[in-house]
């Protein structure tokens, strides 16, 4: 019981710790040391590229929209109040640019990021399989709405629950599940009838 | 409720996004109805399929190239100040010149007669002593040819436009130029 108990101790003081870390990352980033801003970009970075692939669905795209989010992050360092807003501030902005960029440039098949994402070392009939998989639910993911798939993006891949999902589309969470309710349906069906017509 | 309405509800059972008592209306409608039940089946489907898609990790240097791009644009814009200074070293070369090519066109309009900015004599013989070219009082002085030139000058706009290697950085002086 006494080991449990200083075990739970010791993981409250490595999370005070890792956040007062991430907090002085982030004052010495909006100070103007750029090594601390590399930093706190190779803590987040994942979050951003991988959001903007799924959303935009073309890896080029998606380094492309990373770029302007930390930029934006750079420049807006000193108005993020806490460090636990972090990732829903780049989550939001994330958001925000891939549909700017959506607007902005044509829509292109996602087929190229395919090869880079593919699993290596499966076996090549199980590899097609899932690339083709794939290719088929990047496909259904275009015909949702902005908001339907930036939804199902955030709550589906991303784990976030439907109240997070709600705070970084700035919508009410009756809203964003009838967002996600509909995204799946519509993902569903066209799953479906893909598959139906390649058989 | 028929099997259409059903689906938004089996749509957000299908990932656990239904309140206790909804999860087991739905759960009861399906366990009734076969065409719910191939629908929700589906529905799992579908939504395994697309985390498993998305189960790949990005190759690091993908994250690198990101990375390297960013610092790359943010250190261009935080040059040290021996690079930027010769964008506002040139820029103030260029507003002295513009300035003194706007003084020389008008040489004469702002300079009071010449009777009333003389100085005493001594100062008139300090000066006359430095030679040609200056006024007493230090004022410029230009030779009568030069002034007749610039008597019949028409007033025009005088735009400079200096590009640097900063696109951010272009400096623009606008000057008029005019006659007597």
């Amino acid at each position: 019981m006494g080991r449990i108990k200083t075990l739970a101790l010791l993981e409250m003081a490595a999370a005070v710790e890792n956040s007062d870390n991430r907090a002085r990352t982030i004052a010495a980033a909006n100070a103007g040391e750029l090594a601390a801003f590399e930093s706190l970009m190779r803590q987040h970075e994942r979050l951003v590229l991988v959001t903007a692939v799924r959303l935009l669905g073309k890896l080029e795209d998606a380094q492309d929209a990373s770029q302007e989010v930390f930029l934006r992050l750079y420049r807006n360092l000193g108005k993020i109040d806490a460090v636990e807003n972090v990732p829903g501030w780049l989550y939001r902005i994330t958001v925000n640019v891939c549909h700017d960029m959506t607007r902005k440039r044509p829509a292109s098949v996602a087929m190229e990021t395919l090869p880079e994402l593919a699993a290596s070392g499966a076996d090549p009939q199980q590899s097609a399989t899932q690339r083709e998989r794939r290719r088929a639910l990047q496909m259904s993911l275009r015909f949702l709405s902005e908001k339907e798939r930036a939804a199902m993006v955030l709550r589906d891949l991303e784990g976030l629950s439907t109240e997070e999902v709600a705070r970084v589309l700035g919508s009410s969470e009756a809203t964003v599940r009838s967002q996600i309710s509909k995204a799946r349906i519509k993902v569903r069906a066209f799953l479906e009838r893909y598959f139906r017509s390649k058989i | 409720m028929n099997c259409q309405e059903w689906e938004e509800r089996i749509a957000l059972y299908a990932a656990g996004d239904t309140g206790a008592a909804d999860a087991g209306e739905t759960e009861r409608h399906i366990a009734g109805c076969a065409e719910c039940r191939v629908f929700w089946s589906g529905m799992k489907q579908s939504l395994e399929w697309l985390r498993e898609a998305h189960q790949e990790e990005i190759a690091p240097a993908h994250y690198a190239a990101v990375r390297a791009r960013v610092m790359a644009q943010l250190e261009r814009g935080r040059a040290p100040w021996w690079k930027q200074v010769w964008v506002y070293g040139v820029g103030m070369a260029a507003a002295v010149t513009v300035a003194a090519m706007t003084m020389a066109v008008r040489p004469h309009a702002n300079v009071p007669p010449s009777a009333a900015v003389k100085p005493a004599g001594v100062a008139i013989a300090a000066d006359a002593g430095r030679g040609a070219g200056r006024r007493p009082g230090g004022l410029p002085h230009y030779g009568p040819g030069r002034r007749h030139r610039l008597l019949h000058h028409q007033p025009e706009t005088l735009l400079v436009k200096l590009e640097t290697d900063n696109p951010d950085v272009v400096i623009y002086w606008i000057a008029e130029k005019k006659g007597d």
